[in-house]
């Protein structure tokens, strides 16, 4: 244990330090970069930064998160469907969850948010060695936003997935076609309110299907 | 008819030499040729599809198709608690199940702002080096297979059951271990498993060196993958291409040493290893070279594993408070990492699962274009993807 | 084959062409998931080596063999294929589900995406419990598979009866 002495903290902590610097100083460019497009941006200490853009500024803060902060490296893209769901559990069956909990108000996560459905794509510098989680909102009479293909050819299949799971829509993508399920399916998985019809019919089968050890009695 | 001079003859017969050429392109003219692979092939390891549009051996387009093995892992860990996520997700990528474990606690541990006591964390990266030698070894045997050399990979999966025995040792699992907990592990180790482990590795060191002679030694492999695939660095890094198979172009990137993840690599001497050729030789050979790393910095972590507890102390029911937290670590197969959204519940609100494969073959369409037939499978199997981690 | 047809071949004859079935299993792989990896160790490994179970592993095609092993996960995009597989198989033919998933679901057994168990589309012979099964497990699931391709009476497979075994 000796190598984990007490110089060692001291220097992982200015190192820290430093990159909250460094986080702050991205956020800073970034806002720059994108005028009104920026809307805020949430920093954990030692942690990670998350910057939301509005949805006209999608494509312009990749640009800018590639030329001006360094980060050439596609992480992901994604979206979260914020509708308030019950513990998860709205979609199991009555002997799992015999007094559903009302749902809560719908709250968005670091960097706020106003809409349901919200864009997520993470962005990392491998010579800085730090990522960005950029966010967008989509309005919910329009779920659509620009594609990033031109910024990251890698957006490509995840922009695919996007839209099989949540039903977005990216102008001028050259290809939306199912990427995981048969082109029969309906639905988008992701969603909230996309229920897991097994779960309704069967309960856990934890629940059920109780094992007893060697000796023990039954009910 | 008066005598033709040398220049003049060479000149015809370069005529000559190009009419037959345009004439012969004309007679053997052909359609084009859709060749599917797959879904269920020997090379696409599990069920890849990949449909090519060929002109004569010439791939003009490739597009692979996946979906077989679409699990729903994100759908499914909205409706399971914390514990119950560990063991599925062990499944996505299944040749080195324990390091996909290792983010998703370690984001939950974010999360909870719990940190694993440091002999947790040193047992961990150990188990998670050992998953890598037992995921990273099967790609050496199974490659060479692919380029028609049989033999490695039954020494491959003889080589493979030593570090095998010894996860499930510590685990009770050969495959999926489920043996990571949030603020620590379950068990200790047992008794004598650091140097039963010792001399696994010690093993396996020699089949790495079994291997550079046999398979990158070997005049027809060198042939048939020296040049194949060439991914420049730039493109790599646009497509999301992590793990071997960049460093494999020439980048200077591992999370093991450049994340700020809580594991024990920090506390060892390695060596991070590069190459700048960019194809399908250098994956193989950084993928060597990475097997017989992993042997060393599970020994160092053996020798200085500090004593102490291995669990903090965390709650018996498990409630993560509301935020949202990444965490990615270096897989065997590139970087893995989940973002977790929680909303102080007992399962998560949302789980991206950012798995290597996915990006890392995201890029075939691009690297497919142009090349002859029996690349595809060189390609394909040095780009080295698990399905399970493609689809999840 | 009209004897065996009829379903009047005499004992000895029909234990006879049993044992030779039994001894010359052509296997199918049908690799899908872990389980898989497993079916690769069962069959590519010195440790398990199902050869000398007399099973060849390797057909060149479903339509040379007498048993497919599912191993994995089966998703409802792949059921197609796998119809299309067991169609193509020449009589008599056998099935084992290897792994919870092929049998069940198994953890994903909520999924929107996943079959649950192989036996809703073709019929099983075998089942192999785990997740994924040892090779030894798998080894087991064929050995019991011989001894019931060895009490089997072809003519009631020939006449597409219910298939019983003693």
């Amino acid at each position: 244990m000796t190598q984990l002495s007490s110089t060692d903290t001291d220097a992982t902590t200015d190192a820290g330090a430093q990159a909250d610097e460094l986080r702050e100083a991205w956020a800073a460019r970034l806002a720059d970069a994108l005028g009104d497009g920026y809307v805020e941006h949430h920093i954990i200490p030692g942690g990670d930064l998350w910057v939301r853009v509005t949805r006209d500024s999608w494509t312009d803060a990749a640009t800018a998160a590639r030329d001006q902060l360094g980060c050439q490296f596609f992480d992901w893209l994604s979206a979260i469907d914020w509708l308030p769901s019950p513990y998860g559990r709205d979609m199991d069956a009555q002997e799992d969850n015999p007094q559903p909990k009302a749902a809560d108000p719908m709250e968005q996560g670091h960097a706020g948010g106003q809409t349901r459905f919200q864009m997520v794509v993470r962005l990392y510098s491998i010579t800085e060695h730090m990522g960005v989680t950029i966010k967008a909102d989509l309005p919910k009479d329009d779920l659509s936003i620009d594609t990033l293909i031109q910024v990251y050819a890698g957006a490509d299949w995840h922009e695919r997935e996007a839209w099989e799971m949540f039903g977005i829509h990216f102008n001028s993508h050259p290809d939306l076609r199912h990427i995981y399920l048969p082109g029969e399916f309906e639905g988008n998985p992701l969603r909230k309110d996309f229920p897991l019809l097994a779960r309704r019919v069967k309960p856990w089968p934890g629940i059920v299907d109780v094992e007893l050890f060697p000796g023990e009695e039954g009910p | 008819m008066t005598a033709v001079g040398a220049d003049q003859r060479q000149q015809m017969a370069y005529v000559a030499t190009q009419a037959a050429d345009a004439r012969l392109n004309v007679e053997v003219e052909t359609e084009g040729m859709t060749l599917n692979i797959g879904p269920q092939h020997p090379a696409t390891h599990g069920t890849l599809r990949l449909v090519a549009r060929l002109d004569g051996e010439q791939v003009v387009e490739a597009e692979p198709i996946m979906g077989y093995m679409h699990r729903g892992y994100e759908k499914l860990a909205e409706v399971r608690t914390y514990p119950q996520v560990t063991t599925l997700i062990n499944r996505i990528d299944w040749l080195g199940s324990f390091a996909n474990e290792v983010p998703f606690i370690l984001a939950a541990e974010k999360l909870m702002e719990v940190e694993a006591p440091p002999r947790a964390q040193w047992i961990r990266t150990a188990l998670f080096e050992l998953s890598r030698i037992a995921n990273i070894t099967l790609f050496l045997g199974d490659m060479a297979v692919q380029l028609g050399a049989l033999t490695p990979v039954f020494m491959a999966f003889r080589d493979r059951e030593f570090v095998l025995n010894q996860i499930e040792a510590v685990t009770g699992g050969r495959f999926h271990p489920n043996f990571d907990r949030i603020g620590g592990l379950k068990d200790d180790l047992p008794q004598g498993w650091i140097n039963d482990t010792k001399q696994a590795m010690e093993k396996i060191r020699d089949f790495c060196d079994e291997f550079e002679e046999l398979v990158l030694g070997n005049e027809i492999f060198e042939a048939r993958s020296r040049g194949i695939g060439i991914v420049p660095p730039e493109v790599g890094l646009s497509y999301g291409l992590s793990g071997a198979n960049i460093r494999a172009s020439g980048v200077d990137w591992d999370l093991r040493r450049d994340g700020h993840e809580a594991l024990a690599y920090d506390q060892v001497d390695w060596k991070v290893w590069t190459h700048p050729d960019g194809d399908s030789f250098a994956r193989y050979w950084v993928r060597l070279q990475e097997t017989r790393e992993a042997t060393h910095i599970v020994d160092q972590l053996l020798d200085g594993l500090p004593s102490g507890p291995i669990m903090a102390k965390v709650p018996r029911i498990i409630k993560v408070p509301a935020g949202e937290a990444y965490a990615a670590t270096e897989n065997p197969l590139g970087e893995m990492g989940y973002y977790i959204v929680s909303k102080g519940d007992l399962v998560p609100f949302r789980v991206k699962i950012r798995s290597a494969s996915f990006s890392n073959i995201s890029i075939t369409p691009w690297l497919l274009k142009g090349v002859y037939v029996p690349d595809i499978i060189t390609i394909l199997a040095s780009l080295y993807f698990i399905l399970g981690d493609i689809d999840r | 084959m009209g004897l065996v047809a009829s379903g009047k071949a005499p004992k000895p004859l029909t234990k006879l062409l049993n044992l030779g079935r039994k001894y010359s299993i052509w296997m199918y792989q049908w690799g899908l998931a872990c389980c898989a990896i497993e079916m690769g160790a069962v069959i590519g490994s010195p440790r398990y080596d199902v050869m000398r179970l007399g099973v060849i592993p390797f057909p060149a095609s479903p339509r040379q063999a007498d048993l497919v092993v599912i191993s994995g996960t089966v998703t409802d995009k792949m059921v197609p294929s796998i119809l299309r597989l067991y169609q193509q198989m020449p009589d008599p033919k056998y099935v084992i589900s290897m792994g919870s998933c092929a049998n069940c679901g198994g953890p994903y057994w909520d999924s929107y995406s996943v079959t649950k168990g192989v036996d809703q589309i073709i019929p099983v012979d075998v089942y192999v419990p785990g997740c994924p099964p040892r090779p030894e497990a798998l080894l087991e699931g064929i050995v019991l598979l011989q001894e019931r391709i060895m009490n089997e009476d072809p003519a009631a497979r020939w006449r597409g009866d219910p298939i019983v075994v003693d």
